[in-house]
């Protein structure tokens, strides 16, 4: 509705936290381990669509090479216990995710401050390739075949062991971890920072005139992103059991802006209605031998056309609407996904 | 356009939206409506293959390969009177999504599976089917890890292994032209092609002076990018160096890429010999008759196994289903895969557990369309003959091209020692 945040308590605006993880809690008891397996993708699917969709609809940056710090996140959670001979598993989650913000920052300074727009997103894709090919041709990271045998790890927190070897034991970590990243991510896009990258996205030379550092913001807006796009490889590592080179394709980073086109880029919540969305389409059609991807494909382009806001956008259209005819206003026009909170 | 009875109206708007939700919703009506195979309760098999992407060509041999055994098996009565029914999945030749197929079958309780052919889904599988109680039978990853430095005992190779398939070329070489002493190799520079390449180099310096009583003079390989348009800076390479006999790993349409760029540089009148490791007969039937004399490795080929009566139920009921006279044996490793499945579950007594099926399945020996397979107990791969084709160009041939001679080597004779858990060791340059 309006075009500012609007200020809500974080805990009252973090409800469709509380019932995405209540029902992804639900999924063990009821499903079989291939669909708890599924589960589990999801929810590092959300937290990879939500860090990208941080950068595009906070700040205005596309990024179409966010498979890289995703890459960069899985190998360090993979090769990094491999050549150090193992270590502890939260300082391991740690390092990946510094890397990702690293490696933000280190193309951020390169990138952000000599290109906007569509520049800097071929610059994104361009970069994500040479990692990709970086992968391939270095021998421990398992060049083309990658890396398996990553282990299951048990978390030592001094006073307990949490092991996370057994069954579903690393899904509920899983649940957590990604849990937490999402409520970090929606508090740097909602808190004081957030307020500041939306003012930027707006009009970069205001901002700048009102005394924000555009440069500086940006640069953080992509660390904080890069960062948590690696923290989601990094947990997705142990869980998948494999890293290829192909986490780093370009059509890895495309799976973030599919998932925001889908859910609907307007909302915070959108990417992750829309990963869950695609998660469901991916495995209904599992079984459309060879035409799987056309028949999503089109899906995608359908929804797309027919709701250009997303699946949010919609809600929000409608929520508008209802608002409208109850004051008896004219609707706003609904072209553009509205901001809203959540 | 404004109507004035009142009534429901259809914009254009709403029926695009309503396409696409019917569109979205169609496919997931498939979620709740239960398999309509539990009525005879068969023993279900996972195939788990490329059926989209660029591997597609090799995983549609693998599906009618796996599906001409289960057609025929069923109709001779099925394993001790169940038939048995394959659940089919696409790997969409990238490793997370077979994997993530791996596991969605395993959670339907399909731990039976197979149609691997990729070296990095091979590998992720032992970690996987171990802790899920699955047992996956390869059938055409090429790579030596398997049975050496990633050994699993839930995974098993029913093909030839790499060092198997080089030194079975090797062998011929060195009998066939003892002569030509000087060697070349055009590689492709992914895990896949050194492999081969480095046993290549390591069969070359064993075998050819013991059979010739000449050391062979190797150059350095080229090594070309995978999946690159345009070999001919690389060619041009190869067309300089001194070499007589030319050895190439390049693999699938890279291969035909490469074949056919090669031919205007001359570089098949300046060779000898051609010798190509595991292509078939892609490059031929892509170049008719303008195909080099090559010799080709083969996982299987059809008239080279006439005597047999499984080869040929193969071979006819492949050409009946596609049309296509060139399978490739891709189709015989899947088929060898599910009479494998089937010998062991006849061992069992039907029982699919995981731990049943890998002691029936270790030391097996079965038959498949190449004749007797023994899967080797130690590191879990068959010893098979390997099978070694002789293609030629002819231009009355209205394909343009025949295999003019075929050779066949033991599998014991040319299969490397068994050491699960230890790394392959080659001699090198």
């Amino acid at each position: 509705m309006m075009t500012l945040a609007t200020r809500t308590t974080p805990l009252l605006a973090l409800w469709p936290l509380a019932v995405g993880l209540i029902l992804f809690a639900l999924a063990p008891a009821l499903l079989n381990q291939g669909l708890v397996f599924l589960a589990g993708l999801t929810l590092v699917n959300i937290v990879f669509a939500q860090a990208w969709n941080l950068l595009f609809s906070t700040i205005g940056l596309l990024s179409f090479g966010q498979a890289m710090f995703f890459a960069i996140g899985a190998y360090a959670m993979a090769a990094g216990p491999q050549q150090a001979g193992g270590g502890p598993f939260l300082m391991w989650l740690g390092i990946a995710t510094g890397l990702g913000a690293l490696a933000a920052i280190v193309f951020g300074i390169v990138a952000l401050r000599r290109s906007g727009g569509i520049y800097f997103a071929v610059l994104t894709l361009a970069f994500a390739e040479l990692v990709h090919v970086l992968i391939t041709k270095t021998d421990w990271l398992g060049r083309n075949d990658g890396l398996t045998g990553i282990y299951r790890p048990t978390i030592e927190l001094g006073i307990a062991t949490i092991d996370l070897t057994q069954g579903d034991a690393y899904y509920w970590f899983m649940l957590v971890a990604c849990g937490l990243a999402s409520a970090l991510l929606w508090w740097a896009g909602h808190g004081v920072l957030g307020r500041s990258f939306r003012a930027i996205r707006q009009d970069p030379v205001r901002a700048a005139f009102l005394g924000l550092d555009v440069d500086r913001h940006r640069l953080a807006a992509f660390a904080i992103s890069g960062a948590a796009s690696a923290f989601a490889g990094a947990v997705s590592a142990p869980w998948m059991q494999i890293v290829t080179p192909e986490l780093a394709h370009w059509s890895m980073s495309t799976k973030p802006v599919l998932y925001a086109l889908l859910g609907g880029a307007g909302s915070f919540w959108g990417p992750a209605i829309g990963a869950i969305l695609f998660g469901a389409v991916e495995y209904a059609t599992r079984t459309m031998h060879g035409i799987a991807d056309i028949t999503t494909g089109l899906m995608l382009l359908a929804v797309v056309l027919a709701i250009p806001g997303g699946v949010m956008g919609l809600v929000m259209t409608l929520r508008a609407r209802r608002g409208a005819t109850a004051r008896a206003t004219p609707a706003p026009h609904a072209r553009r996904p509205q901001e809203q909170t959540p | 356009m404004t109507q004035s009875f009142k009534g429901p109206r259809f914009s254009r708007r709403t029926l695009l939206k309503t396409t696409a939700a019917a569109a979205a919703i169609a496919p997931m009506s498939r979620l709740w409506i239960p398999g309509a195979h539990a009525a005879d309760n068969p023993i279900r098999l996972g195939l788990v293959t490329p059926l989209s992407g660029a591997q597609e060509m090799i995983g549609s041999f693998v599906r009618h390969g796996a599906e001409i055994a289960v057609e025929k098996i069923n109709a001779d009565g099925g394993v001790n009177g169940r038939p048995l029914a394959l659940e089919i999945r696409d790997s969409k030749a990238n490793p997370a999504a077979a994997t993530v197929a791996a596991r969605e079958l395993l959670g339907q309780g399909v731990n039976l599976q197979l149609g691997t052919i990729s070296s990095a889904v091979a590998l992720a599988m032992g970690p996987l089917m171990q802790a899920a109680g699955g047992t996956v039978l390869t059938c055409g990853a090429g790579t030596e890890k398997l049975n050496h430095e990633n050994y699993s005992p839930n995974v098993f190779r029913v093909g030839d292994s790499p060092y198997s398939r080089q030194y079975g070329l090797i062998r011929l070489i060195a009998e066939r032209y003892p002569n030509v002493t000087s060697w070349g190799g055009i590689i492709p520079d992914h895990e896949y092609g050194r492999t081969t390449w480095a046993i290549f180099v390591d069969a070359m310096l064993n075998i050819f002076p013991q059979v010739t009583g000449k050391q062979p003079e190797i150059q350095r390989p080229i090594l070309v990018p995978y999946g690159a348009g345009d070999y001919k800076n690389f060619i041009a390479a190869a067309v300089r160096q001194p070499f007589e006999g030319l050895y190439t790993s390049a693999y699938g349409g890279d291969a035909v890429t490469l074949f056919q760029q090669a031919k205007p540089f001359g570089l098949f009148e300046k060779t000898k010999v051609v010798v190509d490791s595991a292509n078939e007969f892609l490059v031929p039937l892509a170049m008719k008759d303008q195909t080099p004399d090559t010799w080709t490795g083969t996982h299987w080929y059809f008239n080279g196994n006439t005597d047999n009566p499984m080869s040929k139920h193969l071979y006819d009921a492949y050409v009946a289903r596609t049309g296509n006279k060139y399978p490739m044996g891709w189709a015989a490793e899947a088929h060898a895969a599910v009479y494998a499945y089937k010998a062991a579950l006849e061992k069992t007594g039907g029982e699919t557990k995981a731990d049943a099926i890998i002691a029936a399945l270790k030391g097996l020996t079965f038959d498949s369309a190449t004749g007797k397979r023994t899967l080797r107990a130690e590191d879990n791969q068959a010893i098979k003959n390997v099978e070694i084709m002789r293609i030629s160009p002819k231009a009355d041939n209205p394909d343009g091209f025949a295999v003019t001679d075929f050779v066949s080597v033991p599998g014991d004779s040319v299969v490397e020692p068994a050491r699960p858990g230890q790394k392959l060791e080659l001699k090198s340059l």
